[in-house]
């Protein structure tokens, strides 16, 4: 038993990481939601809900119930991103790696399983600047002023599953946002020779998030080829409390319900497709944000299939195709931002006896794009994931 | 394969499986580079930056000009002058080390031997004077005597021969005097910078002996209207060795002291600031600084006002000093560095101890040119941290910094001439400058 929970424990230390900054969407809104799952639900499209198989979803806790043994599932999440603005003709490219989720779950006695899941809900890094010219009374001094926000919103879930007869599985997850966002607006003169005791003007502050959810779903097998699945998640609001020196207020906003549903279906022998739909309506932040506005209801579209019988090295490794459509809650130029890509993948099996897999692993890769007006964003992003069970 | 044997194979087989996808997902976390945009609208609400200065009144008090730090002896170098400015008369007082007696020179078989039965034959001194410090711009005839009374390095002035605490002794005649007169030379800055007095044996002689208590040399400007910067005086001797004859070896004596003496001594300004001369002047002053700012209006329209005054908002700051004209006697040739020290006990004034430097190690420099007309050249001197430290007393319960601050030359006595600045209650009063940024609070969206 020592050995399990100290393996648990070095895990732990592993996630949550912070979030590291993908896109410069970050900087729209409350940020860039992070898309749940593993890399097999990347790579069928961002299908997460009703795929054969039992993992651990922070958003459908149900999703664990037929796990059989103690089992850990993280994810690592790189991305490389060439942006562009048709409007200013600014043009960058910038990477980063995001560990978006961990998941632990373990048997409770006979009755179902425990889970715990970490994940990255909200991406809010990014830096900007803007060059500025000091009036001062005999000259004038450029200047820059350089913005940095650090970290996001995360989500830890406490959650329990269980099936229901031979066919039905459900779950409930208590969670609880986390994490800190970090913002920081300095001042800086460019010559630093001629105003050699200039010192930089720096103001920012630090908030810690927090607030509690609800989210709970159930999934169902329908004869031996299809998997339905839902989930639905119910956020108190979430609440940004400022440090004690910090200047900026405290903040609190609506989190949408969000619903989701996916269902896979075995198409032909070794041949799954995959399917699925989250809905979030925004609009409800739209009275507690600055500036700008929301989107209002958002909609993320996933679609996949999967070959099951394909094997690599005498291992079964399923290939796995898909597309992914999502929009973005927030905006930075007053249009209506999306994401679409398009994704692909394989899973390798480390260790297996029978049916039971111990180890393994699983890749996606997606290219896509992300439009938001004179913004636009093509990206590669990798995603890969470990399974351990039986610990 | 027994059981034992498949159990551990299983768990290496896993071990390896789960290092090597740990390996992969670290991998993958390297190199970051943030999403970095120049798009203005992703910054919050811009602040302000602006430049105030603040009256003397607002911000300092109780100044006082202090002297008598340091002696002529410490500076290291003669001053020469002769109704400079129409009143400065400066002379400088030489002493010279103990002559060789012996040296190394080859005999008449060539043969390298030490000689110690040497005869003197003559001498020159050789003076080597700052062409840039001094005023002059033409030749200036220079006169060499030799001191008829002792007199002591450390503390002889134009008046006295021997001025501590155990006792003083005026000179017979003010001005370092008498002297015997030795010779005269002209020196012309176009041809260099050093001017030969030449010398016979006998006073040579005489300077060497050590057991003469009037001995040393006393060096004059005779041409009026010049104030020189005497940087080395050297005695030269011409020997001529037992083993060789036919040989004159030069030898080089090192002075022992310098020091100068003048006349008038400057009086304590009756406004105004003064830093530097010798012995040396300081200036103190007491600063305050003001919890709140009620303008410009361009701040207050960003901040609101009245604005209290924070160290994170304060960018730069520096007292604003503007030179004037001092006593033309005094008047600097040189480039001066200005210092700004706290005076950490205000009380034992003027022997208080002083902090660190404000300014660093080589302090504000200024030319010589800016204490001529047009008077009011504006002289900064950056002390950000010090009012920062001041304002974040204010507002904490932090140690407080020292209110007090000294204004100096960065070593004390550093030049014969002082600088000077206008003072409180003049149109051109020190100011304090200040860069401001306030602006509104970063917030989250």
């Amino acid at each position: 038993m020592k050995r399990p929970l100290s393996i648990l424990a070095l895990l732990a230390l592993w996630g949550p990481l912070p979030a590291s900054g993908q896109s410069l969407m970050n900087a729209a809104g409350l940020g860039l939601p992070i898309s749940p799952g593993d890399a097999r639900a990347r790579a069928l499209g961002g299908v997460a809900l009703g795929l054969r198989g039992a993992t651990i979803l922070g958003t459908d806790p149900s999703a664990a119930a037929g796990l059989a043994l103690p089992t850990v599932v993280m994810t690592a999440q790189p991305s490389w991103v060439d942006f562009g603005r048709s409007d200013t003709g600014e043009s960058g490219r910038f990477r980063g790696t995001r560990f978006p989720s961990l998941g632990i779950a373990y048997p409770a006695w006979s009755l179902g399983m425990v889970t715990l899941t970490f994940e990255s809900y909200l991406d809010q890094r990014f830096e900007a600047e803007r060059p500025v010219t000091l009036q001062l009374l005999d000259e004038e001094a450029p200047a820059t002023d350089e913005f940095v926000s650090r970290g996001g919103v995360s989500q830890v879930r406490l959650g329990f599953a269980r099936t229901v007869g031979q066919s039905a599985r459900v779950g409930v997850a208590v969670g609880r946002y986390t994490g800190t966002s970090t913002r920081r607006l300095v001042r800086s003169v460019n010559d630093t020779l001629a105003f050699e005791s200039f010192e930089s003007f720096q103001d920012g502050g630090r908030w810690s998030y927090s607030g509690a959810s609800l989210t709970a779903g159930a999934s169902v097998t329908v004869g031996e080829f299809a998997e339905v699945a839902g989930s639905a998640t119910w956020s108190s609001g979430l609440e940004a409390t400022a440090s004690e020196d910090t200047r900026g207020s405290d903040r609190t906003w609506d989190v949408p319900l969000e619903l989701r549903i996916g269902a896979s279906a075995v198409l032909a022998p070794g041949l799954s497709l995959a399917a699925g739909i989250t809905r979030a309506d925004w609009s409800g932040v739209d009275d507690d944000l600055a500036d700008g506005a929301s989107l209002g209801s958002t909609y993320a579209l996933g679609v996949g299939v999967e070959l099951t019988r394909a094997t690599f090295l005498g291992r079964s490794a399923p290939l796995r195709f898909g597309y992914s459509r999502r929009d973005l809650p927030f905006t930075l130029a007053d249009a209506t931002p999306r994401e679409t890509a398009w994704t692909g993948g394989l899973g390798l099996a480390l260790d297996q006896v029978g049916e039971l897999v111990r180890a393994a692993v699983d890749l996606a890769v997606e290219r896509g794009r992300r439009e938001d007006g004179p913004v636009a964003e093509d990206f590669w992003r990798a995603s890969l994931t470990l399974r351990l069970s039986g610990l | 394969m027994n059981d034992e044997e498949d159990s551990g194979e299983y768990l290496m087989r896993k071990k390896l499986a789960t290092l090597l996808a740990c390996m992969a997902l670290g991998s993958v976390a390297c190199s970051e580079i943030t999403p970095t945009s120049v798009d203005d609208s992703l910054l919050p609400g811009e602040p302000v930056t602006l430049e105030v200065r603040l009256e003397w009144a607002t911000f300092a008090s109780n100044l006082e000009v202090l002297g008598g730090y340091g002696r002529a002896q410490e500076l290291g170098v003669g001053i020469l002058a002769e109704d400079f400015g129409g009143t400065l008369d400066a002379r400088t007082l030489v002493r010279f080390a103990r002559f060789p007696r012996s040296v190394s020179v080859p005999d008449t078989t060539n043969t390298t031997v030490v000689d110690s039965m040497l005869t003197l034959l003559a001498g020159r001194v050789v003076a080597q004077l700052d062409t840039l410090a001094s005023t002059n711009d033409g030749p200036v005839t220079l006169a060499l005597g030799a001191t008829d009374e002792p007199w002591h390095a450390g503390t002889a002035t134009w008046t006295h021969a021997v001025d501590t605490v155990n006792g003083q002794v005026p000179w017979t005649e003010v001005g370092a005097g008498p002297v015997t007169p030795v010779a005269t030379a002209v020196w012309d800055p176009a041809q260099g910078d050093s001017v030969v007095f030449e010398l016979d044996s006998a006073q040579v002689a005489f300077w060497g002996d050590t057991a003469q208590a009037v001995r040393g040399a006393r060096l004059d400007a005779v041409t009026p209207g010049v104030r020189l910067k005497l940087n080395q005086v050297a005695l030269r001797l011409d020997m001529r060795p037992s083993v060789n004859p036919d040989t004159t070896v030069v030898l080089t004596t090192a002075r022992t002291d310098l020091t100068f003496v003048y006349a008038p001594s400057p009086e304590p300004p009756q406004d105004g600031i003064r830093v530097g001369g010798v012995p040396a002047w300081r200036t103190v002053l007491d600063i305050d600084m003001p919890a709140t700012l009620s303008g410009p209006a361009a701040l207050c329209d960003v901040a609101g006002c009245p604005l209290v005054l924070t160290p994170d908002r304060i960018n730069y700051a520096a007292l604003v000093l503007r030179a004037r004209k001092g006593d033309p006697a005094f008047q600097p040739s040189d480039s001066l560095s200005l210092d700004v020290r706290p005076v950490l006990l205000r009380s034992a004034l003027p022997k208080a101890p002083l902090g660190g430097s404000l300014v660093g190690l080589t302090g504000r420099r200024v030319g010589p040119g800016i204490f001529a007309d047009p008077e009011g050249t504006e002289v900064e001197i950056p002390i950000t941290n010090y009012v920062r430290s001041l304002v974040e007393q204010d507002t904490t319960e932090t140690q407080p910094p020292p209110r007090t601050l000294a204004l100096l030359s960065v070593f004390e006595p550093i030049s014969f001439s002082y600088a000077s600045f206008f003072g409180p209650g003049s149109p051109e009063e020190p100011v304090l400058k200040l860069i401001l940024t306030a602006g509104p609070s970063v917030e989250l969206p």
